[in-house]
Parts: C-alpha cells; structure tokens; sequence
C-alpha cells in the first residue's frame, strides 16, 4: 500500500465521524423539509410553520444546521482535494484544522445574525 | 446443503459478474458524491444564506416563495438542490447503513424504506416545484 493512502486515525477519524453525524443529520433535515415546503399550496399551515420557524429553539436549531452544511462542505472540499491530490495529505492536519476554524467562525458570525432578531424582539 | 460441482461453478461464475458490475457501480458512485458534493456546496449555501442569513426565516412566507418562484430559473435551482440533495443525502445514508447494520436482511429492508422514502420526497418535492401558482400578495 503507497504511503500516501494509508489511514492513519486521528484528525482524519475525527474529520470521518463528523463527515458522517453532520450528512446524515442534513438528510434528516431534507425529508422535513420537502414537507414544509409541499404546505405553500395552503398558505395559512406553510405561513403558520414559518412563523414557527422564527422560535429561539428553531432558531438555534438552524445555527445547528449551519454548523453542519458548512463542516460537510468544507471537509467535502478536504476529502476531494485529498483524493485528487493524494500528496496533500501530509498537510491532512493543518486541513482539518482549518476546516474547524473556517466553519466555526462564519457559524459565529451566521449565528448571531440568526439569533438576533429573536433578542432584539423585532421579528418572531 | 449439498450444492453439485455444476452449480458451485455457476454461482462462482454469478459471483464474479455480481461483483464485478458492484464495483463498476461503486466506482460511479464515488465520482457522483465528489460531482454532486461540490455542485451542492453552491446551491445549499446560497439556499440558506438567501433564507436564513440574508432574509429572516419568519419572512419567508408565501409570497417570498412566490417571488422567487415568479422566475423559473429559481425553481430549477431549487429542483436541482432537490434532486441533488436526496441523491447525494440518500447515496451517503447507504454507506452508514452497509457499515453499521450487520444484518443482510434487515439491511436490506431499512434500505428499500429509506429509497422510498426519497423516492416519494423527491416526488412531492417535484410535483410542489412545478406546480406552484401562488401569486405575488
């Protein structure tokens, strides 16, 4: 086996089980939301579910969401770059690194736009 | 059970076919999720900026959908993160299942409910996309 293929554990483990827990909860999330989508041909329900929506535990459940659309892109983008350029793998952990960093901050910064509407009392 | 020399040979030879368009299907598979994965890295982030970030989620009733669906370049956006998303999402949930559910059987049923339910959602999904006619209120 090249060196450069062999799974060494570690970040790459770590990167591998939040690759998986935040896909698989992004799917979760899809199948409810083709639903709540489907209600805009009955205003009133779809309208009443948005206004949901607007609730501080939604709210902090699409920070969540946020979290994890930007991890699973950011990893994706590790794991093709690792695959297409199986050299760049000797940075792997410099990578994930940056990954949590990047995905942290604009989660911040997505997250206090969310949520502040919510203490501000303007909408919701 | 006894199995003959004949049909030991013929479910070798059904084997070997078996696997062989198995990993021709694998080998798709791998190259759809890289594809698809970075086509979906636009589409789901400009989706939830547009919805969460740069729109509040409480606006986004009714008419805000009838807006943006006003232009039908937006539905096929929508369509395409639609279908893309259950492929990718769906593809990704068959991995986590051939991994951890040890059962073939059982395996076999969560599987088929989980393209079901993808199936249907990808139907109803599609069936909302085109034939949305709410107006601009």
């Amino acid at each position: 086996m090249p060196q450069s293929t062999r799974y060494r554990g570690k970040t790459g483990q770590w990167a591998f089980i939040l690759h998986r827990v935040t896909g698989f909860l992004i799917f979760l999330f899809i199948l409810l939301h083709v639903v709540d989508v489907a209600m805009v041909n009955f205003p009133s329900t779809y309208n009443a579910i948005h206004r949901l929506y607007g609730n501080v535990l939604l709210r902090l459940f699409e920070v969540g969401l946020l979290f994890a659309l930007l991890f699973h892109s950011l990893n994706g983008l590790r794991v093709v770059m690792i695959d297409f350029f199986p050299e760049s793998i000797r940075n792997e952990r410099m990578f994930f690194i940056s990954v949590l960093a990047i995905t942290s901050l604009l989660t911040i910064v997505g997250g206090v736009i969310i949520l502040k509407p919510f203490f501000t009392g303007s909408v919701g | 059970m006894q199995v003959g020399f004949r049909s030991v040979n013929l479910s070798h030879k059904k084997e070997r076919q078996n696997s062989g368009s198995r990993q021709n299907f694998e080998i798709w598979s791998w190259f759809f999720m890289r594809i698809s994965g970075l086509v979906l890295i636009f589409l789901a982030l400009i989706h939830f900026s547009m919805t969460h970030i740069f729109t509040d989620v409480t606006q986004t009733t009714v008419s805000y959908v009838a807006k943006k669906w006003a232009n039908p370049l937006w539905r096929v956006f929508d369509w395409l993160l639609l279908t893309l998303g259950l492929l990718h999402g769906t593809n990704g949930v068959r991995f986590i299942l051939d991994d951890y559910v040890r059962n073939a059987k059982f395996r076999a049923g969560i599987k088929a409910t989980v393209y079901l339910i993808s199936f249907l959602l990808f139907l109803l999904g599609t069936v909302t996309i085109v034939t949305f006619k709410g107006s601009i209120a």
